[in-house]
């Protein structure tokens, strides 16, 4: 007993390591100076954060993932709330299919999610153009992230502030909008920072649906990745990380409660 | 009126649900079940020549066994390295508790293509762990840490490790300590303890816990083909193979569906062997 405690300490430790250790392997190969990913780097440099800035593939990829990122959070903030509003506060016998349903994109693999939606926009005729699968793929997979969040600040809530608005005169946008819009305000916030960086990161959708044309910024470091053992990559992750981090730090600066 | 008004608020996303998950599935379905074709994805009429391609040959056909094989060592792994994290954090003082929980959830926040690739600087015949070993004389020649399961498992493992521990923290968390303490002024060992009242109460985290963690790892596409170099060979790689690939639409759905049920047995199988001895 007296050598468990010890070693389970140290296991812990190990696994905090293991957890943080690729994250900051590729942000460090990043600085390296050398053409290659060697092990010890040949000093410190910024010149893969250089080619990276003047590569229009990798440019192209950032910009087209933050704006399919944005459109993506826009749609399921406003789809995601709804369906909460309606889940906590009206649905009775129907409430744990409405929550199912609105959570299956979690549940199901991403990746054969995917592969349905790319037969389903074949079969209907329209594939892999105009990017609208590859959207709808986002929405969905952006979706619960939003349901999940606005569910919990609003459960627990009494919605008989809002009747009580009501009563008093507000008309139901005044209400809705002075009331119920402030409760759920922390709870849209959090549910959109996670569908952006869902968004922004995920894989599956993108992949088979990613279509013609530009692809998001997963998929064209992935297709990098497989031919190319530059620093590079490690500049384009390095910056990707740091995007998600600003974002979550902003989030917390505006909308943080501890 | 009303009412009308009411079930707007549901029905966008269910009209999405249904239109972009249940008909797509059912598509698969379908397409599992329909005619191979030369040139183009599919044939007319139906056949159930998609599932005899999968099981007659063996290069696909073992594959099942081996991504489940995969699937549950991931699972196992993720449990041995999430229980004592889910523990530590549930017990630590209040002002601890929201930095380990973020180091925890700190993956989440890098996308899969990023922490794979982390895995193969760390783990190449190059890498990070190889060359400090060599250097410090401890082998000669590199240590096969990538391009196999060991090194798939390892990644996989990082990538999933959340989805374990933030069950297991919800199931520990709703345990009241009092149960525990009362337990040890009742005489039992720290062991004992653990044995009779924390680990089953803690059940339900583990069983959803290893779930998604199995449904994620089975089903992962990046970090298999990235830290196993296609040498691990996957079914989830291979029906992307055959539905991207080779173009081969019918012959992938059936793969894909197999694998699917597969892991629906397997959970199942779990499922029913944790109740059995535990409650």
């Amino acid at each position: 007993m007296g050598l468990v405690t010890p070693l389970l300490s140290l296991l812990r430790a190990l696994v905090y390591v293991f957890l943080l250790a690729p994250i900051v392997v590729v942000v460090l190969a990043s600085l390296n100076a050398g053409n290659f990913l060697t092990f010890p780097p040949q000093g410190l440099s910024l010149r893969w954060f250089w080619t990276f800035l003047n590569n229009d593939v990798f440019i192209d990829a950032i910009v087209y993932s933050l704006i399919l990122a944005a459109l993506a959070t826009a749609v399921s903030l406003v789809l995601g709330t709804m369906a909460a509003l309606y889940f906590v506060r009206h649905a009775r016998r129907e409430a744990e299919v409405v929550r199912i349903g609105v959570l299956l994109p979690l549940i199901l693999p991403e990746i054969l999610t995917a592969i349905a939606l790319l037969f389903f926009f074949y079969e209907i005729g329209i594939g892999t153009q105009y990017k609208i699968a590859l959207f709808t793929g986002h929405v969905l997979m952006t979706l619960p992230f939003v349901f999940l969040n606005v569910t919990t600040s609003l459960q627990g809530r009494d919605d008989a502030v809002e009747l009580a608005a009501r009563t008093l005169g507000a008309s139901r946008m005044t209400a809705f909008r002075r009331i119920t819009l402030p409760l759920i305000a922390p709870g849209m916030a959090t549910g959109g920072v996670f569908a952006f960086i869902i968004s922004f990161d995920t894989f599956g959708v993108s992949f088979i649906l990613k279509g013609t044309g530009s692809a998001p910024l997963p998929i064209q470091l992935y297709d990098y990745l497989r031919f190319n053992f530059t620093p590079e990559a490690a500049a384009v992750s390095t910056v990707s990380i740091l995007l998600t981090l600003v974002l979550v730090t902003l989030s917390n600066m505006l909308f943080g409660r501890d | 009126m009303k009412r009308a008004r009411i079930l707007m608020l549901i029905a966008p996303v269910a009209v999405l649900i249904f239109l972009f998950i249940v008909l797509p599935y059912v598509t698969v379905l379908l397409m599992s079940f329909r005619a191979p074709a030369d040139g183009q994805p599919y044939g007319a009429g139906f056949s159930v020549e998609g599932y005899r391609q999968f099981f007659s040959q063996n290069y696909y056909a073992l594959s099942l066994p081996q991504t489940m094989g995969l699937g549950i060592v991931t699972s196992l792994v993720c449990l041995l390295l999430g229980y004592p994290v889910a523990l530590h954090i549930a017990t630590a003082p209040k002002r601890w508790r929201g930095l380990l929980y973020g180091i925890v959830l700190s993956p989440l926040l890098v996308g899969i293509v990023v922490r794979s690739y982390g895995w193969t600087i760390l783990l190449g015949n190059a890498g990070v762990i190889n060359t400090t070993l060599r250097n410090l004389g401890l082998i000669e020649r590199p240590l096969p840490l990538m391009y196999n399961e060991f090194g798939v498992v390892l990644a996989l493992a990082h990538v999933f490790l959340p989805f374990m521990v933030l069950p297991l923290l919800a199931s520990l968390q709703t345990a009241d300590p009092a149960v525990r303490q009362a337990a040890r002024s009742l005489g039992a060992g720290r062991f004992t303890v653990f044995r009779r009242v924390t680990l089953p109460m803690s059940m339900p985290g583990i069983q959803s816990g290893c779930i998604l963690v199995f449904v994620l790892a089975i089903s992962s596409y990046v970090t298999p083909a990235l830290v196993g170099g296609m040498r691990v060979k996957t079914t989830t790689l291979l029906v992307v193979d055959a539905l991207i690939d080779q173009f081969q639409w019918p012959f992938g759905s059936a793969m894909a569906l197999t694998l699917a049920i597969s892991a629906g047995i397997v959970v199942l199988i779990f499922a029913r062997l944790t109740r059995i001895r535990w409650s």
